[in-house]
């Protein structure tokens, strides 16, 4: 009875106002209407077709596409380590070329001191000389002499040797290739 | 124990059962993973009322509590070949829930409130409501009505998060640690929403309470 009346005279809290909201309940005719609503959105789901992005993701799984994307990523990655590569044989062939330049240049002063050392044995001797030179050297020289474009051969009195220097093929200065036989 | 609180037992017993009944979702969640899709209306029959009870309370409104626990059910149905079985069933499937609500509710405009007529009778008949009637000294459907939306009200015009955890504690009558993992927050902050959330509901609510 005590206990009642502690009951009666309790203060209502909040947590008592908010447990009456528990008893907010559907009726069976909710439940029933949920059920089918719910069924017949889940067999859409099933049968709906995906959205694009999904689609995608879904072609993109495929061991053909899978097998196209890594021939693609490894030919992308043979381009890649290939043109360093190819700069570098661009770069040696510039090296190349100075070379020759120089070789070009060496030769160059190689002739005329040849053709300066023939001069010289030309008077001592009767050296048969044949010797690419420049025009203006010749014309320094004062004079003439049998040139032939295929080679010079120069000879002394103690030994017969040669050299030959190959011109087929070959330019100098302005291209910077040149070839040289001995 | 109090006569409010055998009432309130007595109308809503099933608060804590999906806690105990781990073992068991999880049993059923595998044969859905194995293919048995039937399997699922066990479990869209053993929550679908906690579910909608806690969208209910966080919209305030039949018609998109409804369409929102259809739609927690839909999106568990289409994950549940992911669901790995760390955490318990229920608390994914709350979790589903709340986050669907949350993303419903950022997005909403305008709040509607529409409440059930059908409040329990027995409820109706218990000893909060004599002292409720006595006290305003109001017709007791009248007072049933007002009270609905009342704290419709209330809890409308807290936060999102804040009414989440009143609902989930106070309403579904989960543990704060339970809370906590379906909100993926700290038992602190648990408590602490909880703190604020019944100061707010005391002011708002103060014609009725004390």
């Amino acid at each position: 009875m005590a206990s009642e009346s502690n009951d009666s005279h309790k203060s209502i809290k909040v947590e008592d106002l908010l447990r009456l909201k528990r008893s907010e309940r559907p009726t069976d005719t909710f439940w029933n209407e949920f059920d089918r609503e719910l069924h017949q959105r889940m067999l859409q789901t099933l049968v709906k077709k995906d959205p694009w992005y999904r689609q995608l993701m879904r072609a993109f799984s495929g061991p053909r596409v899978q097998t196209l994307g890594v021939s693609c990523a490894a030919l992308f990655v043979a381009m890649l380590l290939m043109r360093p590569a190819t700069f570098e044989r661009t770069s040696s062939q510039a090296e190349v070329a100075a070379v020759s330049a120089s070789i070009a240049s060496a030769s160059a002063v190689v002739v005329n001191q040849l053709a300066l050392s023939d001069l010289c044995a030309s008077s001592r001797s009767d050296y048969q000389i044949e010797m690419i030179s420049s025009e203006v050297a010749s014309v320094e020289l004062g004079f003439t002499r049998d040139f032939s474009l295929e080679g010079i051969q120069v000879a002394s009195e103690d030994s017969d040797y040669s050299m030959n220097f190959g011109l087929n093929g070959a330019t100098f200065g302005s291209t910077g290739v040149v070839s040289l036989a001995f | 124990m109090s006569l409010i609180g055998s009432v309130t037992k007595a109308i809503y017993p099933a608060q804590s059962e999906p806690v105990l009944d781990r073992d068991v979702d999880w049993a059923i969640v595998q044969k859905v993973q194995a293919g048995n899709v039937g399997a699922f209306d066990q479990l869209v029959q053993k929550y679908r009322e906690p579910i909608f009870s806690i969208i209910y309370n966080m919209t305030s409104n039949r018609e998109d509590a409804s369409d929102l626990a259809q739609e927690t059910f839909i999106k568990a149905f289409q994950a549940i070949a992911r669901f790995k079985g760390k955490s318990s069933f229920f608390t994914w499937i709350y979790r589903i829930a709340i986050n669907s609500t949350m993303t419903f509710l950022k997005k909403r405009s305008r709040r509607r409130y529409i409440s059930y007529e059908n409040i329990d009778q027995e409820v109706s008949n218990s000893e909060i409501f004599e002292r409720l009637t006595a006290k305003n000294q109001t017709e007791k459907g009248a007072l049933i009505s007002e009270l609905q939306e009342k704290l419709n009200d209330a809890l409308q015009k807290l936060s999102i998060k804040h009414r989440t955890v009143v609902i989930l504690h106070e309403i579904e009558g989960l543990e704060h640690t339970e809370i906590a993992e379906i909100t993926k927050t700290s038992v602190g902050t648990v408590r602490s929403r909880l703190h604020y959330a019944k100061q707010q509901l005391q002011s708002n609510l103060k014609e009725y309470v004390g």
